[in-house]
């Protein structure tokens, strides 16, 4: 369905890609494989304690700033009101620096573009700092990737005419950070375009963006928060609606018979988990360019009502173009989301009219009310597997660019445990693809749970057990897990992509 | 083929805007159709105009900024006639102005905001004004509206200021107020009739005088303050 890549890889350029710095932090983890699991034992003990203390910085963060409010100029004021509390925050306050991660985009003329917390403004000089560190490296020809440091990994990004910079005080490895601000660039590409962005900056190197990028910030901020919650950025692929074979081939044909010439991709979404895809022969859409379009849809409340109509560009299918996206809602109270991406700007009325040509045929082929009724149960059981021991898994199928996991439920079903497991699997996944030193197999035994990934040319997988069970009853497990999945495939993912 | 996919063709052809359609009731639901489109600065008010005209609220705390145009229909009666509105309501952002310039000469009214609590989005209005006069239709509607008449404290630009601007480039201006809805259906209703009395219109019948009409209809945001 999607273009097959291994999409981890393929966001490290070639640039990127060949060495990858090595922390100190992460040295100890030299020793030989033989120690492997001793070490992964070691560093997850770590990791529970480190995230102990969680709960109260997030405390911290949400305590509003007590700062004054006169001194906004008339034009912040004007600004998206919606920001305004992030813009008020006081960046000289300790709340600002308690944050877990900033992120920060600036020009190469060390103007902001973007900050995650505070205003931008405000930050010019800190962004001058972090551009004079980027140009002293730069003078003597070599590249600033990482500062690790107090618990804190400042990671860089250089995508001229922009540089990305993230101050984490996550678990998450440099490799990881790196990734997300990949997705940030990507983002604003989006938004631009590589070509306008570099045509821009040639033209006017001190130009200020943030002009450009008036009204999107509430986007690029809701897909940093996307990313620290939800597994599919981790994975690089897109979850499915578990629905019934028959159902979901009624909705794709339905889809796929809605079609104009100007039409590449038919998306049919719910949630962030994909209904069904139609595309154009032989064009692929890859995970992120799906990620960046769910990210748009859930970042606004605007498309709720009526048919918005909209400049995207997909950056890994062409960064230098422009599609037009068709984006609505099928019913008021329904989460179903159709975009309809069109290659022509004109097309408005065309690709509306495949909308409700579409919305014709579910109504003649009689699937509203199972749709509805598979968007009711939008996640299963983990009981459904049937293994008393698990509790919750990740099954990512390479091939496909999908994956499913099943509903975290208790005992870490609390917003807390929900972002701990996240963690532990992001901490499996780094190891699992730490590029000098990739691991097919880990398994280790914890206080409060017992996890394993393995992870071939196939498939990756990433399991969480209760911390009773065994691992030669975890490795069984896993068989019958597989087993399991292979049954319910039909279910859970989409076998049979579907194109014009 | 339905009304509106009909009313596509001027678009794909990039041929002129069609005068305002007329289809039959019975099978529509409306006697005429016309395109409205909503354009100004970021954050003047636009999407909260047209939720007040449309449902009768108002969204209040959060910004939403709109993203790239959003499509809308409503349907009005005015002198028993129905008219379908389909209004087109666009993002005040700069990086949108290439889409927004090419549904311009498919309208047949544009409503031209700004906030009177803003002076760079009033210094804007002229231009919006070259901007429309560049790519839409030269038989186009404009009003010219001042929203947010409702907060007093923060006003920057006069209600003269407004008017004067309006005098100079020969436009209908009011104030509105997408909170309390003050002038809000008026805006709409005035455009509506103007374009229904341009489809109908009889050689003989005196021409449709939209200025004085709203002039006659519209309040004033003193006699709103207390609401």
């Amino acid at each position: 369905m999607f273009v097959h890549t291994r999409s981890y890889e393929d966001l490290m350029s070639p640039e990127d890609g060949d060495v990858v710095s090595r922390s100190p932090e992460e040295g100890r983890g030299d020793q030989g494989d033989q120690t492997s699991m001793e070490q992964i034992s070691k560093d997850f003990s770590e990791l529970s304690t480190q995230l102990t203390g969680m709960a109260l910085d997030l405390e911290e963060e949400m305590r509003p700033s007590q700062e004054d409010k006169m001194d906004l100029s008339l034009q912040t004021a004007r600004r998206d009101s919606a920001r305004s509390e992030k813009e008020d925050e006081d960046v000289t306050m300790e709340a600002w620096r308690m944050h877990q991660k900033h992120v920060f985009v600036l020009s190469e003329a060390g103007k902001p573009v973007y900050s995650r917390y505070g205003s931008e403004e405000a930050l010019s000089s800190t962004m001058g700092v972090m551009m004079a560190l980027v140009s002293f490296l730069e003078a003597e020809k070599n590249a600033i990737r990482s500062i690790h440091a107090d618990g804190y990994k400042v990671v860089f990004v250089r995508r001229s005419p922009l540089v990305l910079v993230a101050m984490a005080r996550t678990r998450q490895s440099e490799q990881e950070i790196t990734h997300e601000l990949l997705y940030i660039y990507y983002q604003i590409l989006s938004l631009l375009t590589w070509t306008q962005l570099n045509h821009i900056f040639q033209q006017k190197q001190n130009y200020d963006l943030r002009r450009l990028l008036a009204g999107s910030e509430r986007i690029t901020d809701n897909l940093l928060d996307l990313m620290a919650r939800d597994p599919s950025f981790l994975m690089g692929a897109a979850r499915c609606l578990p629905m019934t074979a028959g159902l979901r081939d009624t909705v794709s044909t339905c889809l796929q018979q809605a079609k104009a010439k100007s039409l590449v991709f038919s998306i049919l979404l719910s949630r962030n988990q994909l209904v069904s895809l139609v595309r154009k022969k032989d064009q692929f859409l890859h995970p992120i360019d799906l990620h960046l379009l769910f990210n748009l849809i859930s970042s606004s409340s605007s498309f709720r009502e009526g048919e918005a109509w909209t400049p995207i560009c997909l950056p890994k299918f062409n960064s230098s173009g422009f599609f037009h996206a068709h984006i609505s809602y099928l019913e008021q109270d329904m989460d179903l989301c159709l975009l309809l991406v069109s290659t022509n700007r004109e097309d408005f009325f065309t690709v509306s009219d495949c909308k409700r040509r579409f919305q014709e045929r579910l109504r003649k082929r009689g699937v509203s009310h199972a749709l509805q009724e598979a968007l009711r149960t939008p996640f299963y059981s983990v009981s459904q597997v049937g293994i008393p021991d698990l509790r919750h898994f990740i099954y990512k199928s390479k091939s496909s660019g999908l994956f499913t996991s099943p509903e975290i439920e208790a005992p870490m079903s609390s917003e807390e445990e929900k972002q701990r497991l996240l963690e532990l699997y992001q901490y499996l996944h780094s190891r699992a693809h730490n590029s000098s030193r990739p691991l097919k197999n880990i398994y280790f035994t914890g206080p409060s749970e017992n996890l394993l990934a393995w992870v071939t040319s196939a498939f990756e997988l990433y399991v969480c057990y209760s911390p009773l069970g065994t691992k030669a009853a975890a490795v069984s497990a896993v068989n019958k897990l597989m087993k399991w999945i292979r049954r319910e495939e039909d279910r859970l993912f989409i076998l049979t992509p579907q194109t014009y | 083929m339905s009304g509106r996919a009909g009313s596509a063709a001027p678009a794909q052809n990039g041929g002129p805007a069609a005068a305002p359609e007329r289809s039959p009731s019975l099978t529509q639901g409306y006697d005429l159709a016309c395109k409205v489109m909503l354009l100004g600065d970021s954050g003047v008010g636009k999407t909260c105009f047209l939720l007040q005209f449309k449902d009768g609220a108002f969204l209040s705390g959060t910004f939403i900024a709109t993203v790239g145009i959003d499509f809308r229909n409503k349907v009005v009666t005015v002198d028993g006639v129905k008219v379908k509105l389909q209004i087109w309501d666009t993002a005040g952002q700069e990086r949108f102005r290439s889409v927004t310039h090419a549904y311009y000469r498919d309208a047949q009214a544009l409503l031209l905001f700004y906030d009177i609590t803003s002076k760079i989005s009033f210094d804007n209005i002229r231009a919006w004004l070259t901007e429309i006069h560049e790519y839409a239709q030269k038989d186009v509607v404009i009003m010219l509206l001042g929203n947010k008449a409702d907060v007093s404290s923060g006003r920057v630009i006069k209600m003269e200021d407004g008017e004067s601007l309006a005098r100079e480039y020969g436009v209908p201006f009011m104030e509105t107020s997408a909170k309390t809805g003050m002038n809000v259906e008026l805006a709409f209703l005035a455009i509506a009739k103007e374009l229904k009395q341009r489809a109908v219109q009889q050689p003989d019948e005196p021409r449709f005088q939209i200025q004085e009409y709203i002039e006659s209809q519209k309040k004033k945001s003193s006699c709103c303050s207390f609401m």
